[in-house]
């Protein structure tokens, strides 16, 4: 504290000190948020072809299209950067006890609209079953979920309340 | 930097009392705008205004605490005389002789 440096380095120490404690009380205000929404989720046009994978095998894909409600507005605060949702199909084969498949998704920033009313959106990434067992299959579940990715904190991951459940047609459409 | 502040002079540095006074202000200074700072961040739900404000709180502090102001400066430390060099000589000149004068 004698010279101008040390004071400059003493003050700097303390201010960082300062800002870390800050930092840490903006993440508490925000840690007891549930960062739950009511969604819906709608689909039309379902159908299954019969395709192959990039890889070269046989395998059913999936086909239709969504709608999307969801008020996320109440979700952001001040430690909210984004939010980053997902839909996931899930269902079970006789292969696997669990198929998750991730069908679409959206980054919300900050300031974005967030008050989504999606009339009808193609799914974005390819719906692949694992074999050939998605033609009939009358139980796959759709769930939106999201990150909510913070200025400082832990990384929460919420189901959306209200799964959609659809079926597929009994018929390969060429 | 200190050489410019302190041009050969000691009455140029913060005193010992000075330098508690200026870290008991910088600390204050910053305290209060990290609270301010962070009602207000909460208020318009924006941390980096936080930021900013504890930002102008660091400015504010180094400005008022960085420099010798006169107020840091008020309990200077007095020094003893300049021992003459000539009458050290003639004390330790005179220890000697009475050591000289034991071993006898």
């Amino acid at each position: 504290m004698n010279s101008v440096l040390s004071r400059a380095n003493t003050i700097f120490a303390f201010t960082l000190s300062v800002l870390a404690f800050l930092t840490f009380s903006c993440f508490m205000t925000t840690a007891f948020n549930t960062n739950a929404a009511n969604i819906t989720v709608r689909t039309s046009d379902h159908i299954v072809k019969s395709a192959f994978t990039p890889y070269g095998a046989r395998a059913d894909r999936g086909f239709f299209s969504l709608g999307l409600k969801a008020d996320l507005e109440q979700i952001f605060n001040w430690n909210v950067k984004q939010l980053f949702l997902y839909i996931t199909a899930e269902y079970e084969s006789e292969n696997n006890k669990l198929n998750q498949v991730v069908i679409w998704d959206k980054i919300i920033p900050r300031g974005a609209k967030s008050n989504l009313d999606l009339k009808t959106i193609k799914i974005k990434y390819p719906f692949f079953d694992d074999g050939q067992t998605l033609k009939g299959k009358d139980n796959v579940t759709l769930t939106l979920s999201w990150n909510v990715i913070p200025n400082a904190g832990l990384l929460p991951r919420i189901v959306g309340t209200g799964n959609t459940v659809i079926s597929f047609p009994n018929e390969y459409t060429r | 930097m200190e050489l410019i502040l302190r041009p050969g002079s000691s009455s140029m540095v913060q005193d010992y009392h000075g330098q508690k006074l200026a870290e008991q202000i910088f600390q204050a200074v910053i305290v209060v705008f990290a609270a301010v700072g962070f009602v207000w961040g909460y208020y318009c739900e924006q941390f980096v205004q936080t930021i900013y404000i504890l930002g102008a709180g660091f400015a504010l502090s180094c400005v008022l605490t960085l420099p010798p102001w006169p107020i840091y400066r008020r309990n200077p430390v007095s020094w003893q005389k300049v021992v003459d060099k000539s009458e050290m000589q003639e004390t330790t000149s005179a220890k000697k002789s009475k050591r000289k004068e034991r071993s006898k």
